[in-house]
């Protein structure tokens, strides 16, 4: 699903990259861990699509992320990718509902089909209640986890997860973690999280480590 | 004293470098305020002078003066009061505006008694006296012209000046030229005998300089000379006489000032937004310096000396600009700025510290003023949720919709108060009142305004409106920098289309004839006598005409004359002829003259149709009842109309200055002009025949004159918009710099850049339409003050409401554009970087 293949990246003289591989098939979720500066938020972007490498290749579902340009990318990221921010990033000026609808009308997917997914993941992620509040009226807790509603509600095939429990006490990143877990589960989605959490990597099935000599793959657990 | 300055550096020069953008827009918006500002005083202030000086050259050291009309008073008045006790010197002279015979225009020339004119006018007499070496003020026809007059017409000593007297050429010779020092005013010096004699003025004085003795009481003897005054003269002090010329052009001048104020409003304004944008977007920061031990005492001064910061340099910047500006402008239409009141004589421009330093305290005084309001609000943030929540603010903007009604109220009832000082001063303040209103609405209009609009099947516009939906406070300031330069655009707009509007009805209404001949005017020397008019009416082609003569008719002793228009007229078809606003009954009483008074002389004289007054006419008091109050553009201190016929019985004037010629059906109008010429140019030379005007003519001429006349306006409102365009762009630019977060979400979410723009576009259009729309209708409340008081108590004159309907919805599409291409390239902008970036703060 994700081929990521001896990429190098740059930035000036500093090479952040250098010969990184990596490899993801449908529904694994895996976690990424390294040092603060050691390139795990360059490595998401050439994921994303956001930015592109120096040399080497990235894929999703076979597609050569370079030969496309930035129209392109950003269609299939919109079609194909979920996002989770440690900061949420809900939009303050739309409910919690159009928030998680949001990847829907932008896919152009609407009707009786976009109210169901969403008041569907909205009830898996314990807010079917909330769907009228605003994001300032939710804890953390409930805004991550309407962030996640968010990130899967259109079937994405890849959920990038960025340090989703860093800004929750331990009782809400638990909840918000087996929340991700189930529900990629649920949609055969794989996931990259990106933690410094020992404890949330160990919620996935398999953790990478990026250093700079590259990425070192745990024993699976 | 290091951390003195540390807390400096961090609370106010810190965010002035930091968004170097903001700071400059601030600084120059200040600076183009008091630039205009300045330069108007200026401009206003050099005509001041030139009338005072202009004033002065006349008077020399008189402490008194009699002034009579154009029609001038006997001269026997002359010994009598030189007799009175008190009065040690006295200079009697004949002032008449003579027509030059040989090109267009007018020169006034002062018929003077060089030996009594020297006891108070002594350097410009002495120089007059000796330039009388090559012909003579004294006794001889040669005169002496002063260096601007001699400047103007391009003549020195030696030549020759053609002036017309009646439909007669007169010749003399130039003796020599004043130096400029020794007199200011633009004419020509006589002797007092020829002057008479030369001009048609046997027997007439038109002022006498009178100079008291060292020990005379001034009450007593201005008393003793009054007794001896006839109606058509009075007595003034020089001050007196520069305050009547003045306040010819004061409502003028006083309104081009109040119109370069309001670019220093829009700049305090301006200000105000940036000022509170900038603290809606540092609300961590401040509270972060508050929790570090800022006292908000001290934040509350660290704004303001921001703000006064920004003043400072952009007044200093703004007083030089003012300077330069001005200079230029009184080179290039002179002190009046091309509205014909005042007749520069050489405006030169002085500039003196105080003045400097006056406007860049006023400056100043703006910005902090601007910041003022964000100052206390910087004070009210709650520290430890801004702390928590960081500089987005998502709180709705606090709605005052009633006060915002009394304030609404307050204007309304200021737009009812009468002039103070000739000046709508309380016009002006329910100008700023309403403003002010309209500004404090904008949070209530705005929920209103955006409740109704739907949710749209199209994702960046129904992004666009929630995204205006919850941001309130930015919104509203956006709209408020809209609405404040696009209402006073508009009212100055509509003001001006009603007034070149209703000049252009005016004049097609009072010139109903197909030819205009005009010879002379008050005063002048120029007319024509009933042999020549009947010459020209002879001419093949005319059906029929009507003369008028032109005269001064004095109302009250410390007033200005009137003018006063002796017209052919039929009472019964008077409402035919001229446009009447207001009239009376018919059955008035029957043995009193029938007068039609001007608006302005209404105005000025507090005169109702009805009302009989004594006229002061040939010498008596006549009575004279009002028929009517007719609209008139053309003599701002105020006319009054009568039939030429009771004119002519009662004064013995029988001199005609005006001709209107009705064609026979057929006829050629260039024949007819012919005709007339080939009658004219029996009497005089070929090129003074150029008072001859087709209606198409006159109507073209009177529009050139207002449209020479409002161009500064323009100008000014041109400025004033562009504040109010920077003010946008500072609103809007501000509210999307600030949102690069929300950007790189919605890249990572698979918007495009195409999409975003469109979105940004969708909320500068919308904040713009709002914007319009309170601005064109705040802008058309404004415009009715300006039309129904501001220039009613400034001008007396009343207009019709002409809307300028394309040019309102071509500025409305600009300006809606405008708002949507900044916020578009504000987001390119903000974009511009690697915005997803702007989202990585955890990655």
């Amino acid at each position: 699903m994700l081929h990521v293949d001896r990429v190098t990246k740059s930035f000036g003289p500093r090479t952040v990259l250098a010969d990184v591989s990596l490899e993801l098939h449908a529904g694994q979720y895996i976690a990424i861990m390294g040092e603060s500066g050691v390139g795990k938020s360059t490595l998401l972007n050439l994921i994303a699509g956001l930015d592109v490498p120096d040399s080497g290749r990235v894929a999703i579902e076979g597609r050569d992320l370079a030969a496309l340009d930035d129209a392109e990318r950003t269609r299939l990221r919109r079609a194909r990718l979920g996002f989770v921010f440690q900061a949420f990033h809900l939009l303050p000026h739309l409910t919690v509902e159009k928030n998680v609808a949001l990847p829907l009308a932008l896919n152009r997917i609407g009707g009786s089909s976009a109210r169901e997914r969403v008041a569907e993941l909205l009830d898996a992620v314990g807010l079917a209640g909330r769907r009228h509040a605003w994001p300032r009226e939710l804890s953390g807790g409930e805004m991550q986890r309407v962030a996640i509603a968010r990130a899967l509600v259109h079937r994405p095939a890849l959920v990038l997860a960025d340090e989703p429990t860093g800004n929750l006490d331990a009782e809400s990143a638990q909840q918000v973690l087996a929340l991700l877990a189930a529900q990629l589960a649920r949609d055969r989605a794989a996931c990259i999280l990106v933690t410094h959490s020992e404890v949330a990597a160990a919620t996935t099935q398999r953790i990478l480590r990026l250093t700079a000599r590259g990425i070192e793959s745990e024993p699976r657990r | 004293m290091r951390s003195v300055l540390t807390v400096w550096q961090a609370a106010v020069l810190g965010p002035m470098w930091r968004s170097p953008g903001r700071t400059a827009l601030t600084v120059i918006v200040i600076a183009l305020g008091v630039a205009l500002g300045f330069a108007v005083f200026l401009i206003n202030r050099t005509a001041a002078d030139e009338i005072s000086r202009a004033a002065r050259s006349l008077y020399g050291l008189a402490d008194y003066a009699i002034e009579g009309d154009a029609a001038g008073f006997d001269e026997l008045l002359y010994p009598a009061i030189a007799r009175l006790e008190g009065i040690e010197a006295v200079s009697p002279v004949v002032e008449i505006p003579a027509k030059l015979a040989d090109r267009r225009g007018v020169i006034r020339v002062l018929g003077i008694d060089a030996f009594r004119a020297r006891e108070l006018q002594p350097s410009a007499a002495n120089l007059a006296l000796a330039a009388n070496t090559v012909g003579g003020v004294v006794g001889s026809q040669a005169l002496t012209l002063s260096a601007s007059a001699a400047r103007d017409l391009g003549l020195t000593a030696g030549d020759a000046i053609d002036l017309q007297v009646g439909m007669r050429r007169e010749r003399f010779e130039i003796a020599g030229v004043l130096p400029g020092i020794a007199f200011e005013e633009r004419a020509a010096l006589l002797d007092i005998a020829v002057a008479q004699w030369k001009l048609d003025a046997l027997g007439k004085l038109h002022r006498i300089n009178i100079r008291l003795a060292p020990q005379a009481n001034a009450a007593q003897v201005a008393q003793a000379i009054e007794r001896l005054l006839p109606p058509n003269a009075r007595l003034v002090t020089p001050g007196q006489s520069t305050d009547d010329a003045l306040r010819l052009s004061r409502a003028y001048r006083a309104n081009l000032t109040a119109l370069a104020l309001v670019a220093l409003f829009t700049g305090g304004f301006l200000v105000y937004s940036t000022q509170t944008l900038a603290i809606l977007r540092r609300r961590r920061e401040l509270a972060l310096l508050h929790a570090l031990g800022v006292t908000h005492g001290r934040q509350f001064v660290h704004t303001l000396v921001e703000a006064a910061l920004v003043g400072v340099v952009g007044a200093c910047v703004g007083v030089a600009l003012g300077f330069i500006v001005a200079r230029y402008a009184l080179a290039l239409t002179g002190a009046d700025l091309g509205a014909g009141y005042v007749r520069t004589v050489s405006a030169s421009l002085q500039v003196n510290a105080f003045e400097w330093l006056v406007f860049v305290a006023l400056g100043t005084f703006a910005a902090v003023a601007g910041a003022m309001y964000p100052a206390i609000q910087a004070t009210r943030e709650a520290t430890a949720k801004s702390l928590k929540s960081g500089d987005a603010s998502h709180a709705p903007p606090r709605a005052h919709g009633f006060v915002a009604l009394v304030l609404a109220l307050v204007a309304g009832a200021l737009s009812f108060v009468p002039a103070i000082g000739e000046l709508p001063l309380a016009g002006y303040a329910a100008i700023a009142v309403f403003i002010l209103a309209t500004i404090i609405a904008i949070p209530s209009l705005l929920q209103r305004g955006l409740r109704p609009l739907p949710t749209l099947p199209f994702v960046p516009a129904e992004l666009a409106i929630a995204h205006l939906r919850g941001s309130g406070r930015y919104a509203t300031l956006s709209v408020a920098a809209i609405v404040v330069s696009f209402s006073l655009m508009v009212a100055m707009l509509i003001m001006v289309t009603s007034f070149r509007g209703s000049l252009d009805a005016w004049t097609e209404k009072i010139l109903p004839a197909d030819l205009y001949l005009r010879v002379g005017h008050v005063g002048q020397t120029a007319f024509l006598d009933a042999a020549q008019v009947r010459a020209l009416r002879a001419v093949d082609g005319v059906e029929r005409s009507t003369t008028a003569r032109f005269a001064q008719l004095t109302l009250r002793p410390d007033q200005p004359p009137l003018t006063l228009i002796a017209r052919d007229l039929d009472p019964a078809r008077v409402a035919q002829e001229v446009w009447l606003t207001d009239s009376s009954a018919s059955d008035v009483s029957a043995e009193a003259i029938p007068i039609w008074i001007s608006e302005s002389a209404a105005d000025r004289f507090d005169l109702k149709p009805g009302r009989v007054l004594d006229l002061p006419l040939g010498g008596a008091r006549e009575r004279a009842v009002i028929r009517g109050v007719w609209r008139d553009y053309e003599h701002p201190s105020g006319a009054v109309l009568i039939d030429r016929a009771t004119y002519v019985r009662l004064t013995r004037d029988d001199a005609i200055n005006a001709v209107s010629f009705w064609l026979a059906p057929g006829a050629s109008i260039d024949a007819v002009q012919e005709g007339l010429r080939a009658v004219l140019g029996d009497r005089v030379g070929d090129r003074a025949q150029n008072d001859q005007r087709t209606k198409r003519e006159l109507r073209r001429l009177s529009l050139q004159v207002f449209d020479r006349t409002f161009a500064v306006t323009y100008v000014l409102e041109v400025v004033a918009i562009v504040i109010g365009l920077f003010g946008i762009s500072a609103g809007i630019s501000a509210q999307v710099l600030a949102r690069r977060t929300e950007f790189g979400v919605l890249r990572h979410l698979g918007m495009t850049r195409a999409q975003i723009a469109r979105m940004l576009a969708s909320e500068g259009a919308v904040l713009g339409t709002l914007g319009v729309v309170v601005g064109l209708v705040a802008g058309a409340v404004i415009s009715m003050i300006l039309i129904y008081v501001v220039n009613r108590q400034s001008f007396h004159w009343s207009m019709d409401v002409f809307v300028p309907t394309l040019p309102l919805i071509a500025c409305s599409a600009v300006l809606i554009g405008a708002a949507a291409a900044i916020a578009v390239a504000s987001g390119r902008s903000a974009m511009s970087g690697e915005v997803v970036r702007a989202v990585k703060e955890d990655w």
